[in-house]
């Protein structure tokens, strides 16, 4: 998979995971980081994100600084998911 | 009356006194049960055979709760069984009591390897499957000693202390995710550990309790119960005693 696609699939995966219901693809910035600021994601939403990912790409994100390494971005988490995926 | 319908748990120490009770009920709700034991394998089978006769569905499975790399199997076994686990009852502990100035080295370390240690790898590993659910129960067995202390017991009063702080603060950081940590303190409750009691000792802990009397196991896993049904919904973070009185 393209990372292209993959950015675009993770937009939608991000939307629906943590139900931000006033958002659209087009709102997220590939570049921006995805918590603290933006889109006003918190560690909590993090944990959730993590699940999702997990489950739909058999990744793992088993501790901290590998989440602050593929929440970068979305174009960060995207390279973080082709790079590991099973 | 607190139905469990379509719901896994799992009980930790679980073959055996208070956390074989919790386990029953549980299942007596329409909870689908795993039990985990440490090394009484009769008791465990005996367990089994009685949560297959309630419900048609159970589940042993023998781990060390101190050891991460056990606990995450033993998770992982369930999961693969069950789908999901919605209910965790941190039941598994053990007492090594002594005088600090006389105590053993290892009894300090096991006490807290197994009681604290054994609350930290088990509610860490059910995490992913109840945030996934969006829904989960944690219940954690405490003791009085970890709210009055008792000569003798400061590994084991350190180590419920240690899980009464733990529950406060995991039950803030899932509150938001569906998910709630509930810490229960039974008090003197009649158990194969009890039942070997000195008549005077009996006599002189049944004073200190203003019920004048020592509790069921099936008291506590009526609160238990409570705790890990849809019921108890707003409730988390807290301490809830079952010990008539005691303290």
């Amino acid at each position: 998979m393209d990372n292209g696609k993959l950015v675009e699939e993770l937009k939608g995966l991000l939307i629906r995971s943590l139900k931000l219901e006033d958002v659209v693809a087009g709102d997220i910035d590939s570049d921006a980081p995805l918590f603290g600021e933006g889109l006003g994601l918190d560690s909590i939403d993090a944990l959730e994100l993590v699940v999702a990912l997990e489950k739909t790409y058999g990744i793992r994100i088993p501790d901290e600084d590998v989440g602050r390494e593929a929440f970068g971005s979305i174009s960060m988490l995207a390279d973080y998911v082709i790079k590991h995926k099973s | 009356m607190y139905s469990l319908d379509g719901k896994v748990a799992l009980v930790t120490g679980g073959s055996k006194g208070i956390g074989k009770a919790i386990a029953l009920a549980l299942a007596h709700r329409g909870a689908k049960v795993c039990i985990n034991y440490s090394s009484d394998d009769k008791a465990a089978e005996n367990t089994l055979s009685e949560l297959m006769e309630i419900n048609g569905w159970g589940m042993k499975i023998k781990a060390d709760v101190s050891d991460t790399d056990d606990v995450k199997r033993m998770v992982a076994t369930i999961v693969k069984e069950a789908d999901t686990v919605h209910i965790l009852v941190n039941n598994a502990g053990i007492i090594r009591d002594s005088l600090l100035m006389l105590m053993k080295d290892d009894d300090w370390r096991r006490v807290i390897e197994i009681n604290l240690n054994g609350v930290y790898n088990c509610s860490k590993a059910v995490l992913r499957p109840m945030i996934g659910e969006k829904w989960g129960r944690i219940i954690n067995i405490v003791s009085p000693s970890a709210i009055m202390g008792r000569p003798g017991q400061t590994n084991y009063a350190a180590s419920k202390g240690g899980i009464y702080s733990f529950t406060k603060s995991l039950a803030k950081e899932l509150a938001r995710l569906g998910i709630t940590v509930n810490a229960l303190s039974p008090g003197v409750i009649e158990t194969e550990l009890t039942k070997v009691l000195e008549e005077k000792v009996r006599r002189e802990f049944i004073g200190m309790i203003p019920l004048g009397r020592f509790g069921n196991p099936s008291e506590v896993a009526h609160a238990a119960c409570f705790l890990a049904s849809g019921e108890s919904q707003y409730i988390t973070g807290v301490l809830i005693s079952v010990d008539g009185g005691l303290t």
